[in-house]
């Protein structure tokens, strides 16, 4: 057990060691899109483009060799020495620092209506299966994940802001952080998030608790007189938390993050992922950097508490064989 | 006396083998052969010829005339009834895609008719997947037609926004026109191709990639299983959508760097799958019986491991399609695709400038990219049920 825990530390030291690695190699074998960028500037302006790449290279350290190079980002990305945004004239850590909280506000409470609302109706479907709720609910989890988010949140704006009148259109960061107004600027964001996290925890949900609907122990516990709900919730959701908690991980990162990413741009709330598109935009690489990073990490560390989680979830799991 | 004649008619009566003629079975076999070698010659010349027509196109012929010039005589095809192609890489590379599909789909499906239909009879249970193929066999045409018909979405400047028909648009352009008056027709077609060609283009590269890496991993074992997997858990650490954009930042959108990020990003979770599949199949007696007739591992991996986890991999691909296209949508829609390409994503984000005042440039394409989504998803669902045995116990009644 200890060993496990221990194991799967080392792991996420490991992996994130890794990454860092990975992306500096990807940096340092490709041309950076910002010594490009001044070459061109550099030839708009009529001056020497060559010029221009070697001063942005030399900034860079280009002139120490690649092993000094390796070192000295290693070295400040785990010192979280992170770099000048050229975007927000800020170091990046305090970029992200004023960033977060805005994502926040939105990726959490999408997240707790994803689980609340798909695993419950999840677990309704699987229980009333093939009845017409259970139709109605798979149809509705189909077309869920299928909408293109990006898509679906311009029309949410176009019915309830522009022809309805409803909600503001386009985020403002001058209101007030505590007030119900601010909220109204928060639901379509959050409608958009949680839709697709919705469907897809859903259809997780049913087809998990499905495996156990007809299982023998949820015959015995009916048998011993246990009501619907208790043999539901006991005997049919329990069972279904271990392979339900791998895949909220999953979605959280693949879905929410990415959802996320795009709606922060299109109603242009402040957080990480509108940060990051700025830097895509302006090439600033060491924001770029962040960003990409932060989610990864974010990653590693949800896959670890998943991991432990499991620990508390399910006694059956046997830590030393290999799984399949 | 009875006795003898008893054993005259049971020796009459008794079974004998059935005689074989060894030259008859020599020339089936012989047959066979030579129609297994016709085969393999075929397919090598059909690849080696889409080989050789890129590599006379892009570095033979450095000109800009079009590669292929088609007079059809009928007024309205291309330009004056004359046909010009001018194929880019992706252009090629969807070719050796539809090729590889003709091999190794539809050639098998036509030899064997009667595993066909019964795949079909199973696929035609679920009719909302039967009416999502024609569906998207319906987009496919138009994408890879339609842009021969309609020509390319051409500028008109003094028209500017149109309406679509019904709202006070005219014939001239069914769907309405953008801020530059350039058909909403026209682009949703052309986006049709960009969209089928990414998907398809890319999640064959990617699902291939998964079935080498899982099918290896689960049959070799030990070492090599650790090392790959390891490297897809670390694959999957980085959230796809943030990874992708990265490398688009650092290689640039163009559509066919395009495809092939895509392709490189997406593999990982099919990887496990094919793995899980492969391990159990590993332990079929048939492998055993490959092995001890002699097939090395990677003979085995070919002809026994693949064949029995192709229903994983024919339906993790339909469900992979989706994902590429909206993907690619989603890095065209933020303005990091190529600005030479009419996607889908892209024509939805310029609609989004004159959302109040020119709904439908937005949202037709949108609308067009969500049907196209969904029923990637309705067909992926049904050929689960159809190809998956373990999907059969949930379906009882």
């Amino acid at each position: 057990m200890a060993w496990f825990v221990g194991r799967r530390l080392v792991w996420a030291l490991f992996a994130t060691f890794l990454v860092v690695t990975l992306t500096f190699a990807l940096l340092a074998a490709s041309p950076n899109p910002e010594t490009s960028q001044a070459a061109w500037q550099a030839a708009q302006d009529g001056s020497d483009p060559e010029e221009a790449r070697a001063l942005v290279d030399q900034q860079h350290g280009a002139g120490d060799s690649l092993t000094t190079q390796y070192v000295s980002y290693m070295v400040s990305m785990f010192s979280l020495d992170w770099g000048q945004s050229t975007t927000y004239n800020e170091d990046v850590t305090s970029v992200i620092a004023n960033a977060w909280v805005y994502s926040a506000i939105t990726v959490i409470p999408a997240t707790i209506i994803a689980v609340v609302v798909g695993f419950g109706i999840g677990l309704y479907s699987a229980t009333h299966q093939y009845t017409t709720a259970d139709y109605a609910a798979t149809l509705v989890a189909f077309f869920g994940v299928s909408i293109p988010n990006f898509w679906f949140a311009i029309v949410l704006m176009l019915v309830f802001g522009e022809l309805l009148g409803l909600t503001p259109i386009s985020y403002d960061s001058e209101v007030p952080f505590w007030s119900l107004e601010h909220l109204s600027y928060l639901v379509l964001p959050i409608t958009v998030l949680a839709t697709a996290a919705v469907a897809s925890e859903m259809r997780y949900a049913r087809a998990e608790a499905l495996e156990y609907v007809s299982a023998t122990w949820t015959k015995t516990a009916r048998a011993k007189g246990l009501s619907e709900t208790a043999v539901t919730i006991r005997h049919v959701f329990r069972p279904a938390t271990v392979p339900l908690v791998t895949i909220l991980v999953a979605d959280l990162v693949g879905i929410i993050f990415a959802t996320a990413y795009v709606v922060e741009v299109i109603f242009g709330i402040p957080g990480l992922g509108y940060v990051s598109y700025q830097a895509l935009v302006r090439m600033d690489t060491p924001l770029v950097l962040a960003t990409t990073l932060i989610p990864v990490f974010v990653t590693i560390v949800a896959n670890l508490c998943q991991d432990l989680a499991y620990t508390v979830l399910d006694p059956r799991i046997d830590y030393e064989g290999r799984s399949p | 006396m009875t006795a003898s004649t008893d054993t005259t008619a049971d020796r009459e009566r008794a079974p004998t083998l059935e005689p074989i003629d060894w030259e008859v079975v020599a020339s089936e076999r012989d047959a066979h052969r030579a129609r297994v070698t016709a085969r393999s010659l075929v397919t090598a010349a059909c690849f080696l010829g889409l080989l050789a027509a890129w590599a006379f196109d892009h570095v033979a012929r450095a000109s800009h005339e079009p590669f292929l010039t088609l007079a059809t005589g009928v007024a309205f095809l291309g330009e004056d009834g004359v046909l010009t192609a001018s194929p880019s890489h992706v252009d090629w590379l969807f070719g050796l895609t539809l090729l590889v599909g003709v091999r190794y789909a539809l050639v098998p499906l036509w030899e064997n008719p009667r595993l066909t239909r019964y795949y079909w009879r199973r696929i035609a249970r679920n009719r909302l997947g039967v009416y999502s193929l024609y569906f998207l066999a319906g987009v496919f045409l138009v994408g890879l037609i339609g842009p021969l018909v309609l020509g390319d979405p051409e500028p008109q400047w003094d028209l500017g926004h149109t309406p679509p028909v019904g709202f006070g648009g005219t014939f001239a352009h069914p769907l309405g026109t953008t801020r530059n008056g350039e058909g909403i027709l026209e682009i949703v077609v052309a986006g049709a191709r960009v969209s089928m060609q990414v998907g398809l283009i890319a999640t064959t590269i990617s699902i291939g990639l998964a079935t080498v890496v899982g099918t290896t991993a689960a049959f070799v074992g030990g070492r090599v299983d650790d090392l790959l997997m390891r490297g897809v858990d670390l694959l999957m650490t980085f959230p796809t959508l943030f990874f992708i954009l990265f490398l688009v930042y650092i290689y640039g959108g163009n559509l066919f760097v395009l495809v092939l990020i895509l392709a490189f990003t997406t593999w990982g979770g099919q990887a496990r799958l094919i793995r899980s599949e492969a391990l159990q199949r590993r332990e079929e007696a048939y492998i055993d019986a490959a092995r001890a007739a002699g097939g090395g591992p990677w003979y085995v991996i070919r002809r026994h491991v693949v064949p029995n986890v192709s229903n994983t991999v024919v339906t993790g691909a339909t469900l992979l399609i989706p994902i590429v296209i909206l993907f690619e949508a989603v890095v065209a829609f933020l303005g990091f695709g190529d600005p030479s390409v009419w996607s889908w994503g892209r024509i939805i984000a310029d609609g989004r400038e004159s959302l109040a005042s020119a709904w439908w440039v937005s949202t037709i394409p949108g609308l067009v990219l969500f049907l196209t989504v969904l029923a990637f998803n309705f067909l992926g669902d049904a050929l689960r049920d159809a190809l998956d045995p373990r999907h059969e116990v949930n379906r009882g009644r």
